[in-house]
């Protein structure tokens, strides 16, 4: 398991899928908040692939396959990290 | 003695095709359960194995995780862990999963599997897993779980002789675990590993026809063009093409007053079965056309993929009054009738946000209300039905409807306060699929059977107490006014005209007004008896001389009785007035408070008169006489 400091140091270096790009792929690192078991349930768990489809007062990214739309605080309590090209 | 029926749940994620399936594993047998105090409906019907042992099959609400506090988790939860008082623990679980979304709905899965009951899964829309070029191994998942998978794509029936060897007995034994039971983090990267194994993704994300659909249809600007598109075509065939049938009923209506009249010679009786059960339910179930074409549009969006959109675009706009997008279907549905939008809102999942839509969507005007304003509209415009003055007051009186109703709506959620779990806006957007037919018809069918059965039979009784009370005491008079006068209820309106004289409205009126609090379309029949106006065979004719009549009417001072301003006054009142006993009624059971349903009545009912007042009290400061 990680330290915690070590945790939070990469936490830091992450981006929020709210700030994150249209159009890229991304992978999930943390799912941290009040809503991550709901965010979890639908498919935003650690280690998978999500992809940015449209920004706005509620995003839209494709995760496992599905188009999912949600709100601009869910998204910032997904931390995430590009996906190499 | 019979041998008892065993049982199979039917287990899933929401959008898994479990519906689909069960209408494919029982046929038409399907029946529809209602629990008191429970906000999910639980379906059952029966089928048989191979070897032809009948089986009972249930259907779980839909849920992605057995461990929520949602009435629909708990519900699933205690029926697969045998705690709930009405139905019995499964002896079989069919967890069906799609194909395309492993990841997702595996996870569902192993928490079933972990409550150490026999689980068959029905790996359904391998089509779709396979067209998103997923490679999917059912023998190797098979192996990893340690439960059968049968493969199959429930929509064209694919698959259902294979699931049905699957269920025969011996039942399959429940599996040792491979993860830690309990453990939430092992379960989860059991299923994520098992998933790649099973349904291998390909690495580059392809564009599909639905990502190719989305661009256009939730683009900010084109988007709005085609929700509005989409939403004129509805609500304008609704209201043409309904014509037709309502036609239909109403001449089956005549020809069975007609029977009756033939058959009985006059009196009471006959009085109470023609004007009293058959014209009286025949006001209602005339408008079952265009509740059954609204039911089949909303059918024909919700299974195109295209409801979720439409929430997702209308998210912005409802949330400057305190709502979110899933408040829209059931506002939406509230324009034709008030009681399946009030049965939408079950989708909403903020418990508070849920009673602030129930609580305003009878203001968004039903069809119930068209007779009442195609009588009053054209009083305001010469007399003469049609045009687009017409067309344009009767959107005014949509828009005022319907900004009343988001701006009680904004007040009310301020008031309520924030929910104790804080609900954002989490909605899954299916790919576009093509309708399926069977499943809209079946759906169409269904909720018209609710609708004759549920409000037939309040109206019914009401119309039955009604006739009554403008019967009985009798008079024995040939003036019909006079005789109306000396019931029950012409000596309510001679007590009421008081009070109803400031918003307008002399004794007649306020009686007429009376008559229509069980159902608004009254109005109309009870304007024409109580101002003396024989019924012609064509409905706008009728409404024609019912203006001619009210037209010439005076005070005893010579002042027009139905001035412009009386006119709008009225109008004002049924605007807002909840005059639908079912809809109170419906109301008190999707809250699971009467006193919520009354409090709503009470509060509709003296605002529409205090508005009422106002508006002819302003007008006729402003234009007296």
């Amino acid at each position: 398991m990680s330290h915690p400091a070590a945790r939070e140091l990469e936490t830091d270096s992450l981006q929020s899928l709210s700030q994150a790009q249209v159009g890229c792929d991304f992978q999930i690192k943390f799912v941290e908040g009040p809503a991550c078991d709901q965010l979890r349930n639908l498919g935003f768990c650690e280690s998978l692939q999500v992809r940015k489809l449209a920004d706005g007062r509620n995003l839209i990214c494709s995760v496992c396959g599905t188009r999912v739309a949600l709100s601009d605080d869910l998204a910032k309590q997904v931390k995430v990290s590009p996906v190499a090209a | 003695m019979d041998e008892p029926i065993e049982m199979v749940a039917l287990a899933g994620n929401p959008n898994a095709g479990k519906t689909t399936l069960f209408n494919a594993l029982t046929g038409s047998a399907a029946k529809v359960g209602n629990y008191a105090g429970v906000t999910v409906e639980v379906k059952r019907g029966h089928t048989h194995t191979p070897n032809g042992k009948k089986l009972e099959v249930v259907d779980l609400p839909g849920c992605y995780s057995l461990e929520g506090g949602s009435p629909d988790q708990e519900l699933s939860r205690n029926v697969l862990i045998g705690t709930h008082e009405k139905v019995s623990k499964p002896d079989l679980v069919i967890c069906v999963l799609d194909a395309s979304n492993l990841e997702r709905h595996l996870q569902l899965a192993l928490e079933i599997i972990e409550l150490n009951i026999p689980v068959v899964v029905a790996l359904n829309m391998v089509d779709v897993a396979e067209k998103a070029g997923l490679r999917l191994d059912a023998v190797k998942l098979s192996e990893e779980l340690g439960v059968p998978v049968v493969p199959l794509r429930a929509d064209r029936g694919k698959g259902i002789v294979e699931l049905k060897q699957a269920i025969r007995h011996p039942f399959p034994s429940p599996p040792d675990l491979s993860w830690e039971k309990g453990n939430e983090e092992s379960r989860r990267a059991f299923g994520l590993a098992t998933s790649e194994l099973s349904a291998r993704r390909p690495s580059a994300h392809t564009s599909t026809v639905s990502d190719k659909l989305d661009r256009v249809l939730l683009h900010p600007v084109l988007g709005w063009v085609f929700f509005i598109g989409i939403m004129f075509v509805l609500f304008w065939s609704i209201f043409s093409f309904s014509g037709v049938p309502m036609g239909w009923i109403e001449s089956l209506q005549e020809f069975l007053v007609g029977q009756v009249e033939g058959a009985m010679g006059e009196g009471d009786l006959r009085d109470l079965i023609t004007r009293g059960m058959i014209e009286g339910v025949g006001a209602v179930v005339i408008f079952l056309p265009q509740i059954l074409m609204l039911f089949f549009f909303i059918g024909l969006l919700e299974s195109s993929g295209y409801m979720a959109r439409a929430a997702f675009l209308m998210d912005g706009l409802m949330a400057k009054v305190g709502l979110s997008g899933k408040a829209f279907l059931p506002l939406l549905s509230s324009y034709a009738c008030a009681i399946p939008g009030i049965m939408a809102t079950r989708t909403i999942d903020s418990a508070k946000e849920r009673l602030v839509t129930i609580f305003v969507a009878p203001w968004m005007s039903c069809s119930a209300r068209l007779p009442v304003y195609l009588l009053l509209v054209p009083m305001l415009l010469g007399g003469s039905e049609g045009g687009s003055l017409q067309a344009l007051v009767f959107l005014g009186i949509y828009v005022v409807g319907t900004l009343t109703a988001f701006a009680v709506a904004k007040i009310l959620r301020g008031r309520l306060g924030p929910d104790e779990v804080e609900s954002h806006f989490l909605l899954e957007l299916p790919p576009y699929r093509l309708p399926q037919w069977g499943y809209i018809f079946r759906h169409v069918l269904e909720r018209g059977w609710a609708f004759l059965r549920k409000a037939g039979t309040v109206i019914l009784a009401i119309m039955i107490l009604l006739w009554a009370a403008t019967t009985y005491p009798k008079l024995d008079s040939d003036d019909p006014a006079e005789v109306l006068a000396h019931t029950v209820v012409g000596r309510i309106s001679h007590l009421i005209e008081p009070i109803v004289k400031p918003m307008g409205f002399d004794g007649r009126t306020g009686t007429a007004i009376l008559t229509s609090f069980a159902a608004r379309e009254v109005f109309v029949g009870s304007m024409a008896q109580l101002f003396q106006i024989e019924e012609a065979d064509d409905e706008g004719e009728t409404r024609s001389r019912i203006r001619q009549r009210m037209a010439a009417e005076k005070w005893p001072d010579g002042r027009p009785m139905f001035s412009p301003a009386a006119v709008i006054s009225l109008l004002i009142f049924y605007i807002y007035a909840l005059q639908c006993l079912p809809t109170t009624a419906v109301v008190a059971r999707e809250a699971g408070s009467w006193k919520w349903a009354i409090g709503q009545f009470v509060f509709m009912t003296a605002f529409a008169a205090v508005a009422s007042l106002v508006v002819y009290q302003l007008a006729n400061l402003f234009s007296p006489g």
